[in-house]
């Protein structure tokens, strides 16, 4: 008897207390369910009737956006914090300590671009910008050369036009063409123009060459052939010519004649081609070092130290303080025993466009950091005093290109931007495709087992196309 | 008279308890339906369909059948491979690589804790320690691994300093995959040695008691009375282990940035499944694997089930 009490006690208990839980729980879940499936539906619409929808919201945004300044949150998306930093100490009119820029807070939102991570977050971002809070909404976001074509020939970026941005006829050509649409409307700009050039050891290339001077290195390594007989010498010596396997791979991918995807085929570019043979060579020849690191291994990086063994690396201005903070320790490093100089091609490599989101609530914010960064020549002056940046000024760089008194300490001196200058005209911007990032990154992270001899170059190219029919399963491969 | 013996058995009638049992099942069945058979089914939907991004292009989704099951099964036109069979032979060779020394040595490890002969102090400090891995983050442990091993690492460092030159044991598809199955192994052996410890607990301290009257050494005492008493539990921490290992994605996702490299031998089934996901967002092949996943998981899971039940009805017919 006590028994079935207790039980009948349990049950109750049990009963009351789904039966509360019920109670409670179904009116807030079908609530919460509701606007849940509304917005599911809603986005799916907004995708699956792509081109109409999308086309007919965005033209009635964009006016609108040309006069919305509601935003309280200014929203910007970058892969890393070089902009940030030059953004949080040259933008005029942001207040460091609030994180303000005219009185809005300046939210980041920074993902890596490794593995195409930053292209990923940002479509999903920008897809759900008209749905967005406000707060929430992206109001500007950074786009690489490598795939800024995919944002530019869009609805999610805006005409700079519309946002009052129109001078920029102070800014290189490349960069203008790369940021504008199919139709020729410019999208966005670029904070720096990024010619490559050959950075040099000073001491290695005295010992090789003889010489240190800019000039006289150029001449020794104008073409691919010279720059094959110095590797020869520089290996003869104790010395490495490059470090990373992947070193001069820009200097050819950048200069190709075809596209990687051409009518939905991909195609191995003619001069990557040529690269990889000259990569196996070098590897093969022991020009780089044995461990074959990439393109951004500490490996590479620790031949920058003071102790490194590796004459040349190729980058444009912003290597300098991206990439080369092992040469600038103060410990271990050999700050000033660098130059630059040309190299067997001209090319250029990366830059940082700005772009303005569809559907941005700051819209006045963004055009004052596109000219800030463009048409501000005290901040430009600044980008080149203070960091060894190469401007999108035409201007302001050629003010200190003539200026003979100008010169880069971690240069030794040298005058980087006269040299920059002088490179321009060699930056050839065509066969741009939104499938760059991908055939770039992933073609030198396959085709290097090809490389340090693990595998044939057929298994290395059959997972390179794996990797892109993952990445873009309408591209046909071979 | 008549009206008793016809209440008598309705009243008996109604008395059910099948209807609590419902009520306790309840819970377990509502979360079953919502977080696992619904998301299986509409995955083996969406897997019916073309439907992915190119660029910024919506394509899809367009009902293909099973398209998408035929070119995962369908060997790649450049050299021949089949690339799913290559993904789930590396999950399966990384498993094995951890999952074997994590139950030899977490066996071991129970089996000293839980002796009566050795009585080993400071258990709760032991067990703390060794469960402690467990506690940090897979791709923390990833990170961690993939500098002590980089080519200008610790380990390559003493190897420099000792006139070698530099390993690189990322670019080496076995010691790749040795380095991830030595990190699934060390996260994992602390949990399985307490779910063996359990087991061992559970069994009855008589047996081992009368097994040392008998005169039966450590030896017999552990293959003899431990191993099959135990069996039961050491199937579950194998087909946990299992289907843990196949879903093996976060260490070498970390390690080789999602590439799964050198060459693809790192690249795991669910790392093949985020690919699709990722950028293109497929979710037509991404279904596919899943399913794919899905299936050789519920295969092994009965292939183990099965391969124990024989062994035990013997046992009981014996008796």
């Amino acid at each position: 008897m006590k028994k079935r009490i207790t039980s009948a006690l349990l049950a109750s208990a049990v009963i009351l207390s789904v039966a509360g839980c019920g109670g409670t729980t179904t009116p807030a879940s079908t609530t919460a369910a509701a606007p849940a499936a509304t917005e599911a539906a809603a986005t799916e619409a907004a995708a699956t009737e792509a081109a109409a929808t999308e086309a007919a919201a965005t033209e009635e945004a964009a006016p609108a956006a040309n006069t919305d300044n509601s935003g309280t949150v200014f929203n910007i998306r970058a892969w890393n914090e070089e902009f940030k930093g030059f953004f949080e100490k040259y933008m005029p009119g942001y207040d460091a300590s609030a994180q303000t820029l005219d009185g809005v807070p300046v939210v980041w939102t920074i993902v890596p671009s490794d593995d195409l991570a930053y292209q990923n977050a940002l479509d999903e971002a920008l897809q759900k910008n008209a749905s967005a809070s406000a707060d929430d909404k992206v109001d500007m976001f950074l786009a690489e050369a490598d795939y800024i074509l995919k944002y530019t020939d869009s609805d999610f970026t805006m005409d700079i036009a519309n946002l009052g941005v129109n001078q920029v006829d102070t800014e290189y050509q490349y960069t203008v063409s790369a940021a504008s649409d199919s139709n020729g409307k410019i999208k966005g700009v670029s904070f720096q123009c990024c010619p490559s050039a050959l950075i040099y050891r000073r001491s290695i290339a005295k010992d090789v060459l003889g010489t240190d001077d800019p000039d006289q290195v150029q001449a020794a390594l104008d073409s691919w052939a010279k720059y094959d007989d110095v590797a020869k010498q520089a290996k003869d010596k104790g010395y490495y010519m490059h470090a990373s396997f992947a070193e001069t791979y820009r200097v050819f991918s950048n200069n190709a004649d075809g596209a990687w995807v051409t009518g939905g085929q991909l195609t191995i570019p003619a001069v990557v081609d040529q690269w990889t043979e000259q990569a196996k060579t070098y590897f093969d020849n022991g020009y780089i070092l044995d461990t074959c690191p990439g393109i951004w291994d500490d490996g590479k990086n620790a031949e920058m130290f003071a102790t490194g063994k590796t004459m040349c690396f190729f980058g444009p201005a912003w290597y300098f303080n991206f990439c080369m903070g092992n040469a600038q320790d103060p410990d271990n490093g050999c700050f000033g025993d660098w130059a630059i100089c040309k190299g067997p091609q001209g090319h250029f490599w990366g830059g940082t466009w700005i772009l303005a989101a569809t559907g941005t609530d700051n819209g006045d914010l963004v055009a004052k950091v596109m000219k800030a960064f463009t048409e501000n020549e005290e901040v430009c002056e600044n980008l080149i005093v203070n960091e060894g940046q190469f401007t999108n000024n035409k201007k302001v760089n050629e003010k200190f290109a003539n200026d003979p008194s100008f010169g880069v300490d971690f240069l030794g001196g040298q005058n980087a931007t006269a040299v920059f200058c002088g490179m321009t005209d060699s930056i050839k911007w065509e066969n741009a495709t939104i499938y760059d990032q991908a055939c770039n990154e992933g073609y030198q992270n396959f085709i290097k087992t090809y490389i340090n001899g693990t595998t044939t170059k057929e298994a290395s190219l059959a997972d390179f196309y794996t990797y892109i029919n993952e990445k873009y399963p309408a591209v046909q491969t071979p | 008279m008549s009206s008793t013996t016809t209440t008598a058995p309705a009243k008996h009638k109604s008395i059910s308890y099948a209807k609590w049992g419902y009520f306790f099942i309840a819970p377990f069945v509502i979360v079953y339906l919502f977080c696992s058979l619904i998301p299986l089914l509409s995955t083996f939907y969406n897997s019916l369909f073309e439907n992915y991004m190119d660029g910024l292009k919506q394509i899809g989704p367009n009902f293909v059948g099973l398209q998408n099951f035929i070119s995962i099964f369908t060997p790649r036109s450049s050299d021949g491979k089949m690339e799913i069979f290559s993904y789930t032979g590396n999950t399966m060779i990384m498993w094995v690589m951890g999952a074997v020394p994590q139950i030899v040595f977490a066996l071991l490890l129970a089996v000293i804790f839980t002796s009566e002969r050795m009585k080993i102090k400071g258990q709760g400090f032991f067990k703390t320690v060794i469960y402690m891995p467990n506690l940090i983050m897979a791709s923390a442990f990833a990170m961690l691994f993939f500098q002590i091993f980089s080519s200008v690492g610790p380990i390559n460092q003493i190897i420099t300093a000792n006139g070698g030159s530099a390993f690189l044991f990322f670019d080496n598809e076995w010691s790749a995959r040795t380095i991830i199955a030595f990190i699934n192994f060390l996260m994992w052996f602390g949990n399985t040695t307490i779910l063996l410890m359990a087991g061992i607990m559970g069994i009855d301290q008589s047996l081992f008691e009368a097994a040392s009257i008998d005169g039966a050494n450590s030896t017999q005492v552990f293959f003899r009375i431990t191993i099959p008493l135990l069996m039961p539990i050491i199937i579950y921490v194998v087909i946990t282990a299992l289907i843990g290992g196949l879903q093996m994605f976060d260490v070498p996702q970390i390690i080789t940035s999602g590439k799964g490299n050198p060459s693809n031998t790192t690249k795991t089934l669910v790392m093949a499944l985020n690919g699709y996901i990722g950028l293109s967002k497929n979710y037509g092949m991404a279904g596919a694997y899943s399913f794919f996943l899905f299936i050789v998981t519920g295969a092994l899971s009965v292939l183990v089930f099965k391969s124990t039940e024989p062994k035990k009805e013997k046992k009981g017919g014996k008796k």
